[in-house]
C-alpha cells in the first residue's frame, strides 16, 4: 500500500513539476527554436582577392511577394539612421526596406537584407506582421528595379533576443547568395515599445 | 577580415618572398619624413590576418619608367608598368631586400635599392615607388587604414608621392586636406559617394592636378596617390582600393505595437494545463484510498 501510495505521490509531484516548469517557460520564454538550416556563414573564410572587374550595376529590389502571407509589399532601398546606426526601416509599416549598402537583387554572393515593421503603435499590423509563421519551403518572389525577378525558398526561421542577434552574420557580403528577411517578434515590452526580439527568415534562390 | 582589390593586378608574384613587414630602411635618399608617417598608422593598424601575416601591395608612381622589381634577388614583378598597383599578397614578417631596375638590367644598376626592409605582422601595407619632393626615385612604406567604417561610410586617403611642394586637396572647390606634402598622407572617412576632388599648391588655387571624380563605395577604403612631377609636368594619380571594410548596421528596430506578442506558444498552455490535471486529479485518487483505510 505505501508502495502504491509512493507512487501515486511521484505522480503528483511529476504533475506539479510539469506545470511549474510551464509557468516557468510562459513567464521567460526564450526564443523559439529554429527551423531549418541556418544560414550558412560562409564569413571570415579569408580575403578573396579579385582583380576588379567593373562590376554588374546594382538591381535594387522593388517588390517582394510571399503568396503564403498572401504579401505583396513595395520594397525601398534604405541605409542606416543617421542617429542611432540601426537600420533604418521604413517609417510607413505597408513598405518594407532593402539594405542598399549590402549585396544587391542580383548579387552572387552574400546576404541580400530586407527588413519591414512587424506592426507599430501608431499604423497597426505591419507588412510582415505574420513573417514569423514562415517556415522552411515556402517560396519568396523579389521583383528587382530592372523588372527582373528572383526566387527563393525558404530554408531557415530563427528568433533571436536583439542584444544576441549576429548581425555580422545577416548583413554579410560574402559567403553563398541568400535573401535575409527580418522584423520584431518575441515579448513586447510596453514601457519603452521594444519587442525583445528579432524574427529572421533565410531563403536561398530556388533551383 | 579586410580583402583587398586594386585596380589592376600587375606581373608574377609568385617569387615574391612571402612577408614583408612594415618599416622599411630605406637605403635610398631621402628616409626621413616616411618613418613619421609609417610609424604612426602602424600604431593604429589593427590586426586582420592570420598572425604573422601582412598584406602588402606595390604601387608604381614614377611617370615613364617601366620597371623590374626584385625581391630578395628573384623577380618578383617583371616589366611593372608606372600608375598600376600590384598585390596585394600574404606575406609573412621578415626582412626584405628590394631591388628596382629598368627593364632588363641587371640588380647591379638599380634605379631603386633598399636593403633588409621590415616588414611588421598582421598589417595591410602599401609600398609605393614613387619621387620625392625633389625628384630623385625612392620607394615609401604605407600602413593602410582598414578599420571597420560606419554603415555607409567610405575612407578617402589621399598621399603626396609627387615631386612637387606642399598641396591641398580640395573637395567641392573646397580644400579638405592642407598643406600636404612628399610623403605624407590625409584621410576622412566620409559619406559614400562621388567626390570631385582637385589639388591645388598649398594655400593658391593654382591647379596642380585637375578635378577628378572620385566614385567611393560604401565599405571601401579609396586611397588616392599624387605621382609624377611638377617640373616634367607629369602629375597625375594613381588610385588603389581596400574592400571589405564595411560596418554593421547596429541593430533592426521594426515594431512599437506590441500586437504581435503572441505570448507564450499555445503548447506552454497545454503542458501547464495537462500538470494541473495530473497533479489534481492523482491527488485526488491519493485522497481517496486513503480514506477507506
Amino acid at each position: 500500500m505505501s508502495r502504491t501510495r509512493a507512487t501515486a505521490w511521484s505522480a503528483v509531484a511529476a504533475g506539479i513539476v510539469t506545470m511549474l516548469a510551464a509557468t516557468f517557460t510562459a513567464c521567460a520564454q526564450q526564443p523559439a527554436p529554429p527551423t531549418g538550416t541556418p544560414p550558412t556563414a560562409a564569413s571570415s573564410a579569408g580575403p578573396a582577392l579579385e582583380v576588379s572587374a567593373t562590376p554588374a550595376a546594382a538591381v535594387a529590389p522593388t517588390g517582394l511577394k510571399i503568396d503564403r502571407l498572401k504579401l505583396d509589399v513595395k520594397v525601398d532601398p534604405v541605409g542606416v539612421d543617421d542617429k542611432t546606426g540601426d537600420f533604418a526601416v521604413p517609417p510607413s509599416v505597408d513598405v518594407v526596406g532593402w539594405y542598399k549598402w549590402g549585396p544587391a537583387l542580383n548579387a552572387t554572393a552574400g546576404s541580400i537584407v530586407i527588413a519591414g515593421h512587424v506592426d507599430s503603435a501608431e499604423q497597426g499590423a505591419g507588412a510582415f506582421f505574420h513573417l514569423r509563421d514562415l517556415g522552411p519551403g515556402d517560396p519568396i518572389t523579389v521583383t528587382g528595379a530592372d523588372g527582373s525577378t528572383r526566387r527563393f525558398t525558404v530554408t531557415a526561421r530563427e528568433v533571436y533576443p536583439k542584444a544576441k542577434i549576429p548581425l555580422e552574420r545577416y548583413f554579410a557580403r560574402d559567403g553563398t547568395v541568400r535573401l535575409t528577411l527580418i522584423t520584431c517578434g518575441g515579448p513586447f515590452d510596453a514601457s519603452i515599445r521594444h519587442y525583445r526580439d528579432n524574427v529572421v527568415i533565410t531563403a536561398q534562390p530556388a533551383a | 577580415m579586410a580583402t583587398e582589390q586594386t585596380a589592376r593586378v600587375f606581373g608574377n608574384w609568385k617569387g615574391f618572398p612571402m612577408s614583408i613587414r612594415l618599416t622599411l630602411r630605406r637605403a635610398a635618399a631621402g628616409a626621413g619624413a616616411l618613418g613619421a608617417v609609417a610609424a604612426a598608422t602602424l600604431l593604429a593598424a589593427p590586426p586582420a590576418h592570420a598572425a604573422g601575416t601582412s598584406k602588402v601591395s606595390v604601387v608604381h608612381g614614377i611617370p615613364g619608367q617601366p620597371v623590374d622589381v626584385y625581391v630578395n634577388g628573384k623577380k618578383t614583378l617583371d616589366n611593372f608598368q608606372p600608375s598600376k598597383v600590384a598585390g596585394p599578397l600574404d606575406l609573412p614578417a621578415g626582412n626584405y631586400d628590394i631591388v628596382i631596375v629598368k627593364p632588363g638590367d641587371p640588380v647591379t644598376s638599380p634605379i631603386i635599392k633598399v636593403d633588409q626592409a621590415a616588414v611588421p605582422a598582421d598589417a595591410n601595407i602599401s609600398l609605393v615607388a614613387h619621387l620625392t619632393a625633389d625628384g630623385k626615385p625612392t620607394l615609401t612604406p604605407f600602413v593602410n587604414d582598414t578599420k571597420t567604417l560606419a554603415p555607409g561610410k567610405a575612407r578617402l586617403v589621399v598621399r603626396h608621392t609627387a615631386a612637387a611642394p606642399a598641396v591641398d586637396v580640395r573637395a567641392g572647390g573646397q580644400p579638405v586636406f592642407k598643406n600636404l606634402t612628399n610623403p605624407n598622407e590625409a584621410k576622412a572617412d566620409l559619406p559614400a559617394g562621388t567626390v570631385s576632388a582637385d589639388v591645388v599648391l598649398a594655400g593658391t588655387s593654382t591647379v596642380a592636378i585637375p578635378v577628378t571624380d572620385l566614385s567611393l563605395a560604401e565599405g571601401t577604403s579609396t586611397i588616392v596617390y599624387a605621382v609624377g612631377s611638377a617640373e616634367g609636368k607629369t602629375l597625375g594619380v594613381v588610385a588603389q582600393t581596400i574592400t571589405g571594410l564595411h560596418g554593421t548596421p547596429g541593430g533592426v528596430p521594426s515594431g512599437s505595437g506590441g500586437a504581435a506578442d503572441r505570448g507564450p506558444a499555445a503548447w506552454v498552455y497545454l503542458a501547464g494545463a495537462l500538470g494541473l490535471l495530473t497533479a489534481l486529479a492523482v491527488g485526488f485518487a491519493l485522497r481517496k484510498s486513503r480514506v477507506p483505510a
